[in-house]
């Protein structure tokens, strides 16, 4: 049985002890934040062993052997470096830390500890994805990689989400680096990192404020962008963020030499997109007929999923989670490599220092020269 | 009011949290109209001032705004020094997630009595609940509703992240009450309604699947209106003897479901809607509840049996309490009531 403990007792952590719940072998035997009754409010609802209010603290009483960080990003790094102090792996909420320094740091003392770590882009491990994975590692692309498409929107307008975080300007998502980006962007950025195997990459963004955000005299936060990413393996990426475009889209899509995949994250869909061509009027007929039969196959998959109660909204952590458990137990690979998660965070240094180029903590804490090379 | 009625003189300072609210404004333009005049309204950075601002003016009055956050100690401080009276009426509504309605709701509600514990003024806090908090369970169809009703045992088996919290929040005023000797008193208002809250209770039916259930029948239905609920929420705050009472609000004459629906179907442009009988919509309940339990959640617990007992069992409810401690009465008749609403709607649907 795993021993699992969760740090920070927010809205998230509702989710990861929902889904750690549904583990057969893995068991929260402690909850720990620093406001008292929201640790409480968790270890009541949840049947939790103990509760407590410091890291430390539980972490000497309990001895777990997995620490999940649900704290706001700016703690992951103290929080995260703690537990592997203690012994313990961990399973970081995205993003991983504020920068590409911290993330480095905290991967040089796990291997030095022998601990494992994650980071919680579980988007990357949802149905739908999971599939792509597949077909990708069976050469349905039809060689490497060319070139990938990814759309990742947010819907700014809902009224709680505007409320709380745009009318809040003391707000700790207005504290990060990247302010309301970096705590969104993460999901969309490191399914794009995952297929970039090349070492330099180049990093082209632009950023702005929205008209929607500007009618609510909201100048200080970034909700559009727009990103260019290739690799010295010439492959290319764009990645578009959006708060405002319809419909929200969270779609991927990825190409090879021979054919190409589209996942639809919000719709749970899987689409070939066949590099096949017919002749005359037969290709105006013949693959979308090819679609509508693949959109029939996955609405069978899904009502299927769902049948058998494996089609929970956060699957996909569920997923993340056990596999990141398995490495541990098992010895099985780890279900992010670290590569990627270092990736992930250049990028994302990468388009915070072109956004927000007045900002000097990247270059001054992160260490980076030139924030286009990487 | 008279002030020999009153447990402080009309120019002792009163602080109002969620006094931007659509209750909040309402009972600062009462405590306005009475001759209170040392209001501190306590506000977000992200309230929207404009619906305060016009009771304001239109009382041509100014109050202190201290604008500050509840999650933070120090602002609690700084808003409950030298208060006499505190309404707060600031919670978590209208949250699906359980920590934010309960920190939005419960720890808001332990930082300001932490405050009151080294405030020697203060003669009493009257925290604003809600109907949610009761149990029904015990009692029997149309039995009655009163405030000796339990509180509900087991909230997150309602599966409404509000019921948790304000369940929670009346146990930290009934616990620091007791345990450091603050003076409170409760408040729980049945549904409020009136011009700014077009939503429907559940109570009446829901329209989640496309098509609205109508599930209330020949319920009664706990209504109370904004102004009347305000006047209500006001004179428990001030009246001598309310001390750690609860009172319940709702109006007099109350609806029946049926007759309310077909009311709002008649005034605001008509929907179609499905009647279920109550054993049909508690077999559905129960039915969503065990297919919940049994997929783990793959469809959250929004209904089950507690819900159903709770909103659609069908009680009668009682203000005799309210009326005999505090004198209160209805100031705007069933009536009244519905035509102001049904006015604002209209022209809220014009203005869209």
């Amino acid at each position: 049985m795993i021993k699992v403990v969760i740090v920070g007792c927010g809205k998230i952590a509702d989710a990861h002890a929902a889904t750690i719940s549904m583990i057969p072998d893995a068991e929260i035997v402690g909850v720990c934040d620093h406001e008292e009754l929201m640790a409480k409010q968790l270890y009541e609802r949840f049947h939790v062993k103990q509760y407590f209010q410091e890291v430390a603290k539980m972490l000497d009483v309990v001895r777990p052997d997995v620490v999940h960080i649900t704290t706001p990003p700016q703690s992951h790094f103290d929080i995260a470096r703690t537990c592997l102090e203690h012994g313990c792996h961990i399973y970081v909420e995205k993003p991983f830390t504020l920068n590409t320094f911290e993330a480095e740091r905290l991967i040089q003392l796990a291997n030095q500890k022998s601990l494992k770590l994650t980071v919680g882009t579980d988007e990357q491990y949802s149905h739908a994805a999971i599939r792509m994975r597949n077909l990708v590692r069976n050469g349905y692309l039809g060689g490497p990689v060319l070139h990938m498409e990814d759309y990742y929107c947010y819907d700014l307008g809902e009224e709680h989400y505007a409320k709380v975080i745009l009318g809040d300007k003391t707000h700790w998502t207005r504290k990060l680096p990247g302010r309301l980006l970096h705590n969104n962007i993460s999901h969309g950025i490191a399914k794009i990192a995952e297929f970039l195997k090349g070492d330099n990459l180049r990093v082209i963004a632009h950023g702005y404020t929205s008209l929607f955000l500007k009618n609510l005299n909201e100048n200080d936060i970034i909700d559009e962008l727009r990103v260019i990413i290739n690799d010295d393996d010439k492959t290319t990426a764009y990645f578009t963020f959006s708060s405002q475009i319809r419909p929200l889209l969270r779609e991927f899509r990825i190409f090879g030499p021979k054919n190409g995949l589209l996942v639809n994250e919000s719709h749970q869909s899987l689409i070939k997109l066949s590099g096949k061509k017919y002749v005359s009027y037969l290709e105006r007929i013949v693959p979308l007929r090819n679609y509508a039969k693949q959109y029939r196959n996955n609405i069978a998959i899904n009502a299927k999923l769902f049948l058998k109660r494996n089609f929970h909204m956060k699957v996909g952590m569920k997923f993340l989670i056990e596999a990141f458990y398995d490495s541990i137990t098992k010895g099985s690979p780890l279900p992010i490599p670290y590569r990627e998660i270092i990736i992930t965070s250049k990028i994302m240094d990468s388009i915070f220092s072109q956004i927000y180029p007045n900002e000097l903590f990247l270059k001054e804490e992160c260490g980076i020269a030139n924030s286009h090379l990487l | 009011m008279e002030e020999n009625d009153l447990i402080i003189k009309k120019s002792d300072r009163i602080l109002v949290t969620g006094s931007t609210g659509f209750i909040g404004t309402r009972l600062v333009n009462a405590l306005l109209q009475n001759g209170f005049r040392h209001l501190c309204c306590f506000v977000r950075h992200s309230s929207d001032l404009t619906t305060l601002s016009d009771v304001l003016n239109k009382n041509n009055a100014t109050v202190e705004m201290m604008e500050g956050d509840l999650l933070n100690p120090s602002d609690c401080h700084q808003a409950v020094a030298g208060v006499s009276v505190i309404f707060h009426l600031a919670a978590g509504r209208g949250e699906k997630s359980y920590p934010s309605a309960f920190l939005n709701s419960v720890v808001t509600t332990k930082n300001i009595l932490l405050a009151c514990m080294t405030d020697t003024s203060l003669r009493r806090f009257l925290n604003v609940s809600s109907f949610v908090v009761y149990s029904n369970q015990s009692l029997k169809h149309n039995e009655i509703l009163d405030e000796k009703c339990p509180m509900e045992k087991r909230p997150v088996a309602r599966g409404d992240a509000y019921c948790y919290a304000k369940v929670r929040q009346d146990e930290i005023v009934i616990e620091y009450g007791a345990k450091h000797h603050i003076p409170f008193s409760i408040v729980r208002p049945g549904f409020v309604y009136g011009p700014g809250n077009m939503s429907m209770t559940g109570r009446v039916g829901i329209g989640t699947f496309g098509l609205f259930l109508h599930l209330g029948g020949s319920n009664i239905i706990p209504f109370t209106y904004v102004d009347n609920c305000a006047d209500a929420i006001a004179l428990v705050g001030l009246t001598k003897g309310c001390d750690a009472e609860v009172f319940n609000i709702v109006d007099d004459n109350l609806p029946t479901s049926r007759k309310f629906l077909r009311l709002y179907k008649k005034n605001t442009g008509g929907f179609s809607s499905l009647y279920l009988p109550r054993p049909m919509s508690f077999f559905l309940c129960y039915l969503w509840e065990k297919y919940s339990d049994w997929s783990k959640g793959q469809l959250p617990p929004v209904f089950n049996r507690n819900r159903w007992s709770a909103e659609w069992k069908g009680n009668r409810y009682s203000n005799k309490k309210l009326k005999q401690l505090t004198g209160w009465k209805p100031r705007i008749s069933f009536d009244e009531a519905l035509r102001r609403y049904f006015e604002y709607f209209r022209n809220a649907r014009r203005a869209k």
